[in-house]
């Protein structure tokens, strides 16, 4: 008699093995399923929105029952919010992972490369292009300016959520106090007005962004006068076309400014630095995109209201517009879903409707897309109290035809992190803004394509 | 006195059996079962991830679709890039700091933490170990504000103390390692603190007796006693502060983003930002490897020179 206890029969232990693998298989199975791909074309749709900023949740939520009442879908939104860089990440992840990934995705304009390497942008997002053929008038009446950032071989695959013109925000009060007329014409005469308001008062006219931590930052301060100037990163095909005259006299303006204090250097453009800048009135005015007024002015100095206004930027001597283009985030829908015809037609129906486009501005200060939403009346009469009652439209809708496009590469971020670098090197006096852009141009071309 | 009878698995019991009914060891799956859910989790989630690194370092992969198989070529273009060799330099500096300041200020640190009769030495111990309960994201807030050029704390200081204080701390390319130095001496130097003082608590009390004896000095009972007795535990920190520093990502990431002008920029963020924010993830794997093999062998050597895992003669 043995004392050990009797092992179990074998082929028990294999089908226990087996019926555990078995259902670990089912359940893996179950769990990595993307589930039907079946397109929906009516009825309820709940669609996932990923977006960085809660302005644009709320104009989609506000845009459901017009949504609802053009078309066949009853939607609801299902929204996650995360960092601009992070919602490219993550939409990513999801797409490796065949599941998860939302309907609807936002992407804040400088994230948006990402999606032009490789494939990623043809696999992955619904090419609107034949959508807005089908739409008599459209394809005329969107800007070509604001299609070109997110659009890849003649394709579209966002739209944008504005025309970010450039324009120079001042304190009228300051201004006034320090005897400066606001109708300057020239760069070179501002500048001249203000190494005197820098001696004089200790202030500043124009900002550049040192913050070595965040390279676009650094980036935005020069991009804004190149573009104006005439410059540009990259050609409509994606080529870098960064060393040019245009960009070698915008820096040289910029070293020259630092040098007589009518441009400062602060370490933040969103933060405590520029916080306390604009507190203090060590700046009193600066260039920036039109939606600086609602993230920069009005979250930092809110105590300022009425005593801001804006202007179209002065002109270069040698040449160029009075505007340029900076920022902005296009809407996309991921291609391949259930919910893909479902999205694609409630941005159509809340994003690029004239209403939709008139309420952007009106809730949120980002300026329409589309041509034709200019001769709207009411967005004439949109007075802004922070600026003091300043009707702004009307300058706005002056500078539309000086708005440059803006075409992106993949390489993007490459140039943002070499060119940010030499910049810097650039202000601190280190480089001469000829060597800047040279080393600049050598280095993108050592990283870039690799 | 107790004999250890090392054997297989079952044959001291079949050797228990009376005589003339030997049986044949039985095999068990027992003492696997226990070992398996380690080696099911080894191979899950460091095989295979480096099995699969490896084989994505001789691709080129955007982050969707299916990798193109380039060999070698990933290597090559490492060996040429300046932003990695910028990033390999950044990272050597940052191992010194961390094995020639973090380390022995630790030590030193430890060493007055043990010291007899010192009041209210919990809260002291408390405080240095702080630094590393905190979060990264805090950490780097708070220095950011420190740092800050034209409003930060540090440079208030100096112009408190020195009637100038125009530091770009995190700004100029040099200054930059620096505040990345201080602020890697701030949150790892008390978390290291902690293993000194714990070997320190076991160095017997009669060798600092006999040095008493023999009339030796505070300095020379610390280099004769203490040192040697401490060699494990150093052994022990230095190499885990040089894989760490080798591997930092946190301080910089946050404190300059690996600017200005790359000049913070580490190996992982250098990884980092090839994988994720230009999706080049074969380009990113292949940095990995180097990083693994410098690390690995590196460690292998300061293994052998610090006799880790030699049993003592």
């Amino acid at each position: 008699m043995s004392y050990l206890p009797a092992a179990p029969a074998s082929p028990a232990r294999r089908a226990l093995l087996r019926g555990a693998l078995g259902l670990g298989t089912a359940a893996a199975l179950t769990a990595c399923g993307g589930g039907s791909t079946t397109p929906r074309t009516s009825g309820d749709v709940t669609l996932g929105l990923w977006t960085h900023d809660p302005g644009y949740e709320r104009f989609f939520a506000k845009g459901i029952p017009d949504a609802d009442r053009t078309g066949d879908f009853r939607y609801h939104l299902r929204v996650t919010r995360a960092g601009a860089p992070d919602v490219v990440t993550k939409l990513l992840a999801q797409a490796v992972a065949g599941r998860g990934t939302p309907d609807l995705v936002g992407f804040e304009i400088g994230s948006f490369p990402r999606m032009l390497r490789g494939d990623i942008a043809e696999r992955l997002l619904h090419d609107f292009t034949p959508d807005i053929e089908a739409v008599p008038g459209l394809k005329e009446d969107l800007l070509p300016a604001r299609t070109a950032p997110f659009s890849r071989d003649g394709r579209v695959y966002a739209f944008d959520s504005d025309t970010p013109m450039v324009v120079y925000f001042h304190r009228r009060d300051l201004f006034e106090k320090y005897g400066l007329p606001e109708d300057v014409a020239t760069w070179e005469e501002f500048a001249e007005a203000g190494a005197r308001v820098h001696r004089d008062h200790g202030a500043s006219m124009c900002v550049v962004s040192t913050v070595g931590s965040d390279p676009g930052q650094v980036v935005q301060s020069f991009q804004m006068l190149l573009y104006q100037r005439g410059g540009a990163f990259f050609d409509a095909d994606g080529t870098l076309v960064l060393d040019s005259p245009e960009a070698e006299e915008v820096l040289r303006f910029l070293c020259e400014g630092l040098r007589s204090g009518f441009v400062v250097e602060v370490s933040d453009y969103y933060g405590a630095g520029i916080q306390t800048a604009l507190k203090a009135g060590r700046v009193i005015g600066l260039p920036m995109a039109i939606w600086y007024k609602n993230y920069g002015l009005v979250t930092n100095v809110p105590e300022q209201k009425g005593r801001w206004r804006v202007r179209a930027l002065p002109r270069f001597a040698g040449g160029g517009g009075v505007t340029a283009a900076l920022g902005g985030t296009g809407f996309g829908v991921v291609e391949g879903k259930p919910n893909t015809r479902a999205a694609t037609e409630f941005l159509f129906r809340t994003w690029l409707t004239h209403e939709g486009q008139v309420r952007r501005f009106t809730e949120t200060g980002y300026l329409p897309t589309r041509r034709s939403v200019y001769e709207d009346s009411r967005l004439g009469a949109y007075a802004d109290d922070f600026c003091g009652g300043q009707r702004l439209f009307g300058l706005y809708r002056s500078l539309l035809p000086d708005v440059p496009p803006f075409h992106q590469s993949p390489d993007q971020s490459i140039l943002y992190d070499v060119l940010g670098g030499n910049l810097l090197r650039a202000y601190h006096g280190d480089l001469s803004p000829r060597q800047a852009l040279k080393q600049t141009a050598r280095d993108f071309r050592d990283q870039a394509g690799r | 006195m107790t004999t250890t009878v090392v054997g297989p698995p079952g044959a001291a019991r079949a050797r228990s059996t009376p005589k003339g009914e030997e049986r044949r060891p039985r095999r068990t799956w027992a003492p696997y079962l226990f070992v398996s859910p380690f080696y099911l989790l080894y191979v899950l989630f460091m095989l295979i991830p480096v099995g699969v690194s490896l084989w994505l370092s001789l691709t080129e992969w955007v982050g969707l679709g299916t990798p193109r198989w380039v060999g070698l070529r990933n290597y090559r273009l490492l060996a040429t890039d300046i932003s990695f060799h910028r990033a390999l330099g950044n990272t050597a500096v940052f191992v010194l700091v961390a094995l020639c300041l973090v380390v022995p200020l630790a030590l030193l640190i430890a060493q007055a933490l043990n010291t007899r009769g010192l009041r209210v030495r919990d809260l002291w111990r408390t405080a240095y170990f702080v630094p590393i309960v905190v979060s990264p994201i805090l950490v780097a807030l708070v220095f950011g504000l420190v740092f800050d050029r034209q409003f930060g704390l540090a440079n208030a200081v100096l112009r408190a103390l020195f009637g100038s204080g125009g530091v770009d701390w995190l700004g100029d390319p040099d200054l930059a390692r620096v505040s990345i130095a201080l602020v890697m001496l701030w949150r790892w130097t008390g978390y290291l603190t902690v293993f000194f003082l714990a070997g320190l608590q076991n160095v017997p009390r009669e060798l600092y007796e006999a040095a008493a004896l023999d009339g030796a000095g505070r300095l020379r009972t610390f280099t004769t006693v203490t040192l040697p007795a401490l060699k494990p535990v150093t052994a022990f920190v230095v190499v885990t502060s040089f894989i760490g520093a080798a591997q930092i990502f946190e301080e910089p990431y946050l404190l300059t983003g690996g600017g200005p002008a790359e000049s913070t920029l580490s190996v992982t963020m250098f990884i980092y930002r090839a994988a994720f924010q230009r999706q080049q993830f074969g380009y990113a794997a292949a940095a990995a490897v180097v990083l693994f093999v410098l690390v690995f062998g590196l460690s292998r050597l300061f293994n052998r020179l610090l006799g880790i895992g030699r049993a003592a003669s």
